[in-house]
């Protein structure tokens, strides 16, 4: 089975019981407590590192928001100069997340072989790589 | 007591030195015999590199070495493809020749000048060496036995499935390409059971080492996405697979698009469309196991599946979209043919005219694995008894490589790792069972297959269904321990002689040099091929530009360091199609075209004298399908096919065919080596007109040994404007007649 | 002592210097000896201008225009004799090799002696047609001398020919009255470009077989403008062939004699004439020559090194796509047995190709200088944006001027690596690369923080 990212006992005391009674028709009202109640579980349970984490995530998204809409407006003339600069934040997104993963302490049984430090050590190593592509293939 | 302490010895903590020291000797071992099997025919004949694609790699990789690695990336060839020259530099894969050029400085750092036609020839066996040793990582990842890691090691060293492509003087992408292959998949496997992002950036690395090799990249890059997803399907998804296959895909394409051959590739093509389904896909469904987890609510989950589904029917429905309206390209016809193997016959002839790019035979299976074959289903069936992740994916591999290895003979190539792993698997299994000197006692721990849980289960079972539960299978006589592992020893012989037998006879073929048997026994070498480039090398100007058909445009390239007007790059249809019109057409509508190409001399590969059956002849047909393609006014293939639909040479040929360049050329004076009226084709086995054909465009320039190459030169337009039928008509004796009487209007003279 | 000597030789091969720019040697065939005297002027002059004079029969068993595989002469004037065969020397296969060698050759016809046969071969190989009626002459009955010819008409009277085409030069142009007595009139066939007729019949005149019986000529030979009277043709190897129709018109007799034309009187300037049909034929006059040829690139350093009026030897072998290139090359013209500035006629021009399988650029040559013994053509363009093999090409060929064909073959390649322009350069990449420093930055500060933030496992491990 694959495991949890998250331990189950916390959530389901500060779920609203909605979720019972939750179904297609009656969506939005409950998909929006639903979306709340998530954020505000989020807010308390997760420990500031991973917020810190989460932060830069976000960070990213908006930045490559910023440039895929500037592609879509302008268009994309030095195409590699769009590949580069969007998959520069898609892919430190993509490693910031994998670092995420492997420093959940809930996964520690995944990745038993790896602690954080040495996770941490290849999250610098894949993003200085990933950065160099990208100055490279933007000349 | 000497056994217990023998045993004693063997578990201690410097046993495990011993055994990796013995495995260290093994491996040695294994990458010497490796590189000694394919070294046949630098032993027989000489340090040579063979065949034809090589012969480029070769030149690039000596003009590498000469002019630097940046005058190397922005190599303009103008000696090839006259006169459009070619972008070498951006239209190759550089791995070959910038790991040569490495390996070349590095040696001469060490003060070890070795030639770098040396380095060339030896390159393949070298890396064969460390393809083994890839193998033997591979098959450690997959199963705990030690042995099969070595036996893989073993089979892929001498299997001549690999060694085709890898033989001393092969020196072409495969050399290096598939063990980077193979070992890609090793720092996959690994990045996939460890969910280390070190080990996804490491593949990352090597894939594009590998992109930078061949253009068989592309199985990697279809793989990989394969086993993930089928990973997702089983519902094995993992934060380990996350994490290896997000940092492998985003480190791994931004490496392979730094190739400028590949360029936007795989943003754009659909051989790469479906890494980056799985990449989206896996982010989704990243991001819906952490929410889910947020909230175990089961309605909520059914809810979130269905938007899954959504999301990735649209995403899916995007992409077909993009394909359809051409953003993205459509799947390449070198690998569409894939697909539909009747495609590239009618719309392609160039790439079905290619003989790697037949469909296998089935002998060639046997030939190529020898008892693998059988071993080979074994394995992959073992692998569902304890189907791990990696296994999953040896299965996919298995899979999918022998469906392409039974669509296309070059592709056997790709199926020889996979099939050396599982069969390992396979007989490693049978010796770990059978190798064991001990007895299989009651206790089940002692069986090997100590699983904590079953121990567990056995004890909490009442008796009786313990026993069904988990029967005790052993086993026990010696008798038939000592059979099965002669036989399985028996056997291990035989494939090493098979494999050697094949190698020595098959494979070891320079095919720039042949060699045949004389009545009494001797070896007689024909060296027809080296002789005629020499004779050009020596014997024309440096700038003369040689029109020959395009197999043999890398070796004028290579060996006669000549200009040439097409080669085996085939990258421009109509430019080989020209080509292929001026040899299949009369010699009034040829001359024009080779006028206008500046060629000063035309090579034209004959095997009649001796019975060499690979001239040009017979691939007269494909020169003339190509021209029709572009031409179907003008070349028409039927036109060289008897009334009776027959591709004759002889008195009954067509008009066309007798009077195409290509037969003039080929049967020009050849009656002279007959007695009269007996001239006799032996490769068609027909016997040729009496009067043989007559040329007044060109004129023969060299004949090498056994007529298997033959030279023309091209003309110089007369010098007094007449055409040059009339010329040598008048040369001959034949003169104009007197004008007669004019008919009809004069035409009158204007200044 | 050694200088003393060399000016001797100098002085002695200047005093016997040939003004032909292709030998001195000349072979005139005559079959009768008794005829040379006939031609005791003709050939006078042409021993003053220079030439070795030969003359042989061609029965005589020496003669052979080949010695050792080489000429043995340069050139050859063919006289008419009795016979019809010219001996085993001097086949057409011979006549033609002899050409190929770039050999000159000029040949005499006459009405009363019959067309050798290697000749008429070679005619016809040639493209140059003569009438199969023995005995054809051209008859003009409104150009006639009345004092010799007031009842044939068989003897013309006409003037120096004029420019052939507005770009063509003319070497034949001259004052006075030509006779042309008993021609045998010649038609150049249409599709070869490399005949020019020299001295074309009037309008009024046609081709006349005296055996012919009947009044009116009904299916004539050729008439009028299609008539030559001397024809020439070039070779493509510049070896030239004049056919002059009346080999009396080379005789003592009419080199200066007293005619009347339409009532007028006047003296025939043959002499004038032949002397300029010679020289064109044994390549005096009409020969260009091309000095040096060079290309180089027209931007950066290397504009700044061939500013100058001499510029160096450059020619590299490789430009790129869209490179200024500059072409200059060198002509001259041989005339007076020395080199002067080539000037093209007044509508002609000198064309320069750069062309890959056919020309992507063919653009006029200007004139840029002159010097003392040349002119300098030269011209700038830009290299297509196609990379290939390319030629410079000057393909001019002009009837009357030796063919010029000089090719040099160069590669233009495409942007190296390093040539396009650069990311910060191109406006429209400054959002991406903005996008990717962004990026960097952010994940530095993230880093800091995170290095400088507490670990959460020992926190979580506490409330496990």
């Amino acid at each position: 089975m694959p495991p949890k990212s998250r331990p189950a006992a916390a959530p389901a005391s500060s779920t609203p019981s909605k979720p019972a009674t939750s179904s297609k028709t009656g969506g939005s009202m409950d998909a929006q407590d639903i979306v709340l109640g998530v954020w505000n579980n989020y807010q308390k349970i997760t420990p500031q590192r991973v917020k810190l984490l989460d932060s830069f995530m976000g960070f990213l998204v908006v930045v490559a928001a910023l440039q895929f809409f500037y592609c879509l407006l302008v268009g994309n003339f030095p195409f590699n100069a769009f590949l580069s600069g969007f998959s520069a934040t898609v892919g430190q997104f993509v490693l910031t997340a994998s670092l995420r993963i492997q420093t959940n302490p809930d996964n520690k049984k995944e990745f038993e072989s790896t602690s954080p430090e040495r996770a941490f050590a290849d999250y610098v190593f894949g993003s200085l790589l990933l950065h160099f592509f990208c100055v490279n293939f933007i000349n | 007591m000497a056994a217990t302490e023998g045993e004693q010895f063997l578990k201690q903590v410097s046993s495990r030195n011993t055994r990796g020291l013995l495995r260290v000797i093994i491996l040695v071992l294994i990458a010497g015999a490796a590189v000694s099997s394919r070294l046949f025919s630098v032993i027989r004949f000489e340090s040579i590199i063979h065949e034809f694609d090589p012969w480029f790699n070769f030149r690039a990789t000596k003009y590498l070495v000469q002019n630097g690695f940046y005058n190397f990336w922005d190599w303009f060839d103008d000696r090839t493809w006259h006169p459009l020259g070619r972008v070498t530099g951006g239209t190759l894969y550089p791995g070959l020749m910038v790991t040569s050029g490495v390996i070349y400085h590095i040696l001469r750092f060490l003060t070890l000048p070795v030639d770098i036609r040396n380095i060339c020839v030896l390159l393949a066996p070298g890396f064969s060496g460390l393809t083994a040793l890839a193998t033997y990582l591979l098959t450690s990842e997959m199963v705990t036995s030690p042995s099969a890691g070595l036996l893989a090691a073993a089979f892929m060293g001498i299997t001549p499935g690999y060694i085709s492509r890898s033989v001393a003087g092969s020196y072409d992408n495969e050399a290096i390409a598939i063990f980077l292959l193979v070992f890609t998949f090793f720092l996959w496997i690994k990045a996939v059971k460890n969910g280390s992002m070190f080990w996804g950036a490491l593949t990352a690395l090597f894939y594009g080492y590998m992109v930078s090799a061949w253009g068989g990249y592309v199985f990697i890059t279809n793989l990989l996405p394969l086993h993930a997803f089928v990973l997702i399907c089983m519902g094995r998804y993992s934060p380990r697979l996350y994490v290896s296959y997000t940092s492998w895909y985003a480190l791994g394409t931004l490496a392979s698009m730094q190739i400028p051959f590949v360029g936007f590739l795989p943003i754009r093509s659909s051989e790469h469309m479906s890494a980056l389904g799985v990449f989206g896909l896996l982010q989704l469904v990243a991001f819906v196991e952490h929410v889910r987890a947020q909230l175990p609510s089961k309605q909520f989950q059914t809810l979130l599946r269905a938007l899954v589904l959504i999301i990735f029917v649209v995403a899916l429905g995007g992409l077909v979209l993009l394909t359809v309206s051409g953003i993205i390209a459509p799947w390449t016809g070198r690998f569409y043919s894939l697909w539909d193997t009747g495609y590239a016959k009618i719309h392609i002839p160039i790439i079905a005219s290619v003989s790697e790019h037949q469909p296998t035979a089935w002998p060639a299976f046997f030939f190529d694995l020898s008892m693998m074959i059988w071993l080979f289903p074994a394995g992959v069936y073992m692998c569902f008894r304890r189907l791990t992740d990696e296994q999953v994916f040896i299965v996919i591999y298995s899979v999918l490589a022998s469906y392409f290895a039974g669509v296309m003979v070059r592709l056997m190539l790709t199926l020889t790792p996979i099939v050396c792993v599982a069969s390992a698997m396979a007989f490693s299994q049978i010796l770990d069972t059978y190798l064991d000197a001990r007895s299989p006692k009651a206790d089940a721990k002692e069986n090997g297959t100590s699983d904590p849980a079953k121990v567990a289960a056995a004890v909490v079972l009442p008796d009786g269904l313990r026993s069904t539960r988990q029967p005790l299978v052993g086993i026990y006589s010696y008798a038939s321990k000592l059979t099965v592992i002669g036989a399985s020893a028996v056997y291990l012989m035989l494939f090493v002689l098979h494999c050697t037998w094949v190698t020595s006879n098959a494979y070891s073929s320079p095919s720039v040099v042949l060699a045949s048997r004389l009545p009494d026994g001797s070896q007689h070498i024909i060296d027809d091929y080296r002789e005629a480039y020499y004779w050009l090398r020596q014997n024309t100007p440096d700038n003369a530009k040689i029109m020959s058909w395009w197999d043999y445009g890398y070796q004028i390239g290579g060996m006669a360091d000549r200009p040439t007007l097409v080669d085996n790059n085939t990258w421009n249809n109509t430019h080989i199609a020209t080509v292929g019109k001026a040899m299949s057409s009369r010699e009034e509508v040829s001359y024009p075209i080779m006028r206008q190409h500046e060629v000063d001399y035309v090579l034209v590969v004959f095997g009649g004298l001796l019975g060499y059956s690979g001239d040009d002849i017979n691939k007269f047909l494909w020169m003339v399908r190509i021209a029709e393609g572009i031409w179907p006014d003008e070349v028409k293939e039927r036109n060289f096919f008897t009334p009776r639909g027959e591709y004759r040479v002889d008195d009954e040929a067509t008009p066309t065919m007798k009077n195409s360049l290509m037969y003039k050329m080929s049967y020009y004076n050849y009656n002279s080596l007959f007695p009269a009226g007996q001239a006799q084709d032996r490769v068609r086995g027909s016997r040729l007109p009496a009067q043989g054909p007559e040329l007044s465009t060109i004129e023969e320039a060299f004949t090498s040994e056994n007529w298997i190459i033959r030279i023309y030169k091209v003309k110089e337009p007369d010098n007094f404007g007449r055409d040059l039928q009339s010329a040598t008509a008048f040369d001959q004796g034949r003169k104009k007649k007197r004008a007669t009487k004019r008919k009809g209007a004069r035409v009158l003279r204007v200044e | 002592m050694r200088w003393l000597l060399s000016l001797l030789l100098l002085t002695l091969f200047g005093a016997v210097q040939a003004i032909s720019s292709a030998g001195q040697r000349l072979l005139v065939v005559l079959e009768e000896h008794s005829e040379k005297e006939k031609y005791s002027v003709f050939l006078g002059d042409l021993e003053s201008r220079g030439y070795h004079v030969t003359v042989d029969s061609p029965k005589s068993e020496s003669l052979s225009l080949f010695k050792h595989g080489e000429r043995a002469y340069d050139h050859v004037i063919l006289l008419p004799g009795k016979s019809k065969g010219l001996g085993p020397a001097l086949t057409a296969n011979a006549l033609l090799d002899f050409m190929k060698k770039e050999g000159n050759i000029l040949v005499a016809l006459s009405s009363e002696h019959p067309t050798p046969t290697s000749v008429h071969t070679v005619l016809l190989e040639l493209d140059i047609h003569i009438p199969s009626d023995k005995g054809a002459l051209v008859v003009d009955h409104f150009n006639y001398d009345s004092n010799s010819a007031a009842e044939k008409h068989d003897v013309l009277l006409l003037p120096f020919p004029k420019q052939l085409r507005p770009d063509v030069k003319n070497y034949f142009a001259g004052e006075g009255v030509i006779a042309v007595p008993r021609a045998v009139g010649q038609t150049l066939g249409n599709e070869s470009p490399l005949l020019a007729p020299i001295l074309r019949a009037p309008s009024t005149a046609y081709s006349y077989s005296p055996k012919d019986e009947a009044e009116i000529v009904e299916e004539p030979f050729a008439v009028g403008g299609q008539l030559t009277l001397v024809s020439s043709m070039q070779a493509h190897n510049s070896a030239r062939l004049t056919v002059v129709g009346s080999a009396e018109m080379l005789q003592n007799a009419w080199f200066a004699e007293k005619a009347t034309l339409n009532g007028k009187a006047v003296k025939t300037a043959n002499r004038d004439f032949i002397a300029k049909v010679t020289a064109w034929t044994f390549k005096e006059t009409g020969v260009l020559k091309i000095g040096k040829l060079i290309h180089y690139l027209n931007e950066g350093i290397s504009k700044k090194m061939n500013t100058s009026l001499t510029v160096p030897e450059n020619n590299p072998k490789i430009y790129r796509i869209k490179n200024d290139v500059a072409f200059q090359v060198e002509i001259s013209e041989y005339a007076d047995s020395h080199l002067i500035p080539f000037v093209p006629a007044s509508q002609d021009a000198l064309q320069l190709e750069f062309s890959m399988l056919s020309p992507f650029h063919r653009l006029n040559l200007t004139p840029l200088s002159q010097t003392t013994n040349s002119t300098i053509f030269g011209v700038s363009f830009t290299t297509p944006d196609q990379h290939g093999i390319f030629n410079f090409r000057i393909n001019y060929r002009r009837p009357f001027l030796t063919n010029i064909d000089e090719k040099r073959q160069v590669t233009v390649r495409h942007f190296a690596h390093n040539e396009w322009p650069r990311s910060w350069q191109i406006s429209g990449a400054w959002v991406w690369i903005g996008g990717i420093w962004v990026t960097v930055a952010g994940w530095i500060a993230f880093v800091a923080v995170w290095l400088w933030s507490a670990p959460t496992e020992k926190s979580v491990k506490k409330t496990q």
